[in-house]
């Protein structure tokens, strides 16, 4: 027998298959919308409707936008000589919120990891190499490539990956450095970030 | 450092607060009573592991209760710290004077060295359990060391499941090839800082090592590469990276990595003979002794202060003499506690140990 009645069973399955929701979580979620006004419920599911419906992956950075290209590879003002890759489109809202980068981005959307079953296949990198050809890039040459793929096992092996794919090409590819958060007070760096930041130190 | 005190509340059957002689430490008590669940405690309190299991969990007295570990650690005469291990369910909450910490500032407090039965692995085990050994001792020293092991052990598991993988294609085995190719450019990396970071450490164990404390015998230690007589060990790098080439055939076919620092191993010999194979159950004793007072040396050099000592049982592990003989170099150094169910204990150590006698979990006064 169903503890709960079948609509209400169906409601918590569904939570349930969100990442980070397990069956307690679930189930307070579902109890919520039980008790939310008719209205702000119709809302929700809209708006769920409508992401689907109207988000879309930009055909050339694979970005996640609701016009396509998106807003950055149609922008004439950023600089279309610098590809920052990033594995997922919330890491480039990192990049973004420092607004200090201007170049355009490349979403890979994953990372290389055999025992999860992602190879470079099931990667976004199909329509990276022809963004360097000038006649596809505004007529602009790709100068410089940005590897900004996170620093653990994973980010470091997609970031080999792609650098090794990009070798036979002249175009200059970097990777993000690892180290010490700016304006932090050393004291608050943890001895893994200060570890990497003594060894990827440079000389001034 | 010290720890000054212990309170414990619902771990196991023991309940109360115990005041510890900064020198030697004596629990003892009739079988079943609860002295090695003091001495798990504190082991507990130091490193938030148990010598026994590796779900914390059983040890809370009442299914769904709260039961803590707390102590005072002094780290010279004016700091003072209070720590405490709460378990609540599987769940672990570590404090340092009550305010939440995460487990690598936590365990920066207090550190304990343990001698117990399960450390005998380390002389008659297989060489895992010597890599632990190592890993341990430089991680006591640099505590990122922990995140290149782990990373290093990822890049294994990463790169196994290709292995693992059966192609006859030719194209797809090229493919596979090449991403292969990236997980041991990791590998290289990772690999050489650990090969490092164990050669450096066993070069400190054995400037320390008191090789013939024990009279009849002279004991030697030497870190065994895997990759020893296949080129210039000097140029680590270098080497392993070549070694990957020659021998990604040959871990294609065996579908799991067959070189690499994960196979390395300590060698232990007495009198230049293999401690594990020759030597009796006494002589593994004695060496295990000497490889924890060479790690507490290091320990103390590094830092400049010595951690705990904790040994259980040691009516079951060491002679009188052997026991004698240790206890007489900790002195000066550790603060220690051992567990024994021979009362006599005591009187050998009158005028520096403290004896506590546990019955039903509580200390009797
Ligand atoms: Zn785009």
């Amino acid at each position: 027998m169903l503890e709960y009645s079948e609509p209400v069973t169906k409601l918590i399955d569904e939570f349930k298959r969100l990442p980070g929701i397990g069956q307690k979580s679930a189930q307070r979620l579902a109890f919520h919308v039980m008790r939310m006004a008719e209205a702000d419920v119709e809302r929700f599911s809209n708006a769920m409707m409508e992401v689907k419906r109207r988000i879309v992956f930009c055909d050339v950075c694979n970005n996640l936008t609701d016009v396509n290209p998106c807003r950055f590879c149609s922008n004439p003002g950023r600089d279309h000589s610098m590809i920052c890759i990033v594995e997922e489109p919330f890491n480039l809202v990192s990049v973004e919120k420092t607004r200090s980068y201007k170049g355009v981005y490349h979403v890979l959307h994953g990372s290389l990891s055999p025992i999860r079953g992602i190879s470079p296949d099931d990667l976004k990198l199909a329509n990276l190499l022809p963004r360097l050809k000038p006649e596809n890039n505004n007529d602009t040459e790709v100068k410089e490539i940005i590897l900004a793929t996170n620093p653990n096992t994973e980010g470091e092996a997609t970031a080999s990956y792609i650098a090794r794919l990009l070798k036979p090409l002249s175009v200059k590819v970097t990777r993000i450095a690892m180290g010490m958060p700016v304006g932090s007070d050393l004291e608050y760096v943890d001895e893994v970030t200060m570890d990497k930041a003594l060894s990827n130190r440079h000389e001034i | 450092m010290l720890l000054k005190n212990l309170e414990t509340y619902n771990w196991r059957n023991i309940n109360g607060i115990a005041v510890w002689n900064p020198d030697l430490n004596l629990i003892y008590g009739e079988n079943g009573q609860g002295k090695t669940n003091w001495l798990e405690a504190i082991y507990l309190l130091a490193t938030t592991k148990s010598f026994r299991t590796q779900r914390l969990q059983e040890g809370v007295k009442y299914d769904n209760h709260t039961a803590f570990v707390r102590g005072t650690v002094s780290r010279n005469q004016n700091i003072h710290r209070e720590l405490q291990v709460t378990l609540q369910g599987a769940v672990k909450t570590l404090t340092v004077n009550g305010k939440r910490e995460t487990t690598a500032a936590y365990l920066g407090q207090l550190h304990a060295y343990a001698f117990t039965a399960n450390e005998l692995d380390t002389i008659r085990g297989t060489p895992e359990a010597r890599r632990k050994f190592l890993d341990r001792g430089v991680a006591s020293l640099h505590q990122s060391y922990v995140h290149t092991l782990a990373d290093y052990n990822r890049v294994v598991k990463q790169k196994n499941r290709l292995l693992q993988e059966k192609f006859t294609d030719p194209n797809d085995i090229s493919k596979i090839k090449q991403q292969i190719e990236i997980w041991n450019f990791q590998l290289v990396k990772l690999g050489t800082e650990i090969h490092h970071a164990r050669v450096e450490y066993v070069e400190k164990l054995n400037e320390k090592l008191r090789r013939d404390l024990f009279g009849a015998e002279t004991y030697a230690i030497r870190y065994v590469s895997s990759l020893g007589g296949k080129g210039d060990l000097a140029d680590y790098e270098r080497l392993f990276a070549t070694r990957l080439e020659v021998r990604l055939q040959a871990e294609m076919q065996a579908g799991y990595s067959l070189i690499g620092t994960h196979r390395d191993d300590l060698e232990i010999t007495f009198d230049n003979r293999s401690l594990r194979i020759y030597g009796s159950s006494g002589q593994h004793r004695s060496a295990l002794i000497l490889l924890d007072l060479a790690a507490i040396d290091v320990y103390y050099e590094w830092h400049q202060e010595y951690p705990l000592f904790v040994m259980d049982d040691v009516d079951a592990e060491l002679d009188a003499r052997r026991l004698s003989l240790l206890l007489q170099q900790l002195e000066g150094r550790t603060q220690t506690f051992i567990t024994t169910s021979d009362e006599d204990l005591r009187h050998r150590f009158t005028g520096r140990a403290t004896a506590y006698k546990i019955v039903a979990g509580c200390i009797e006064l």
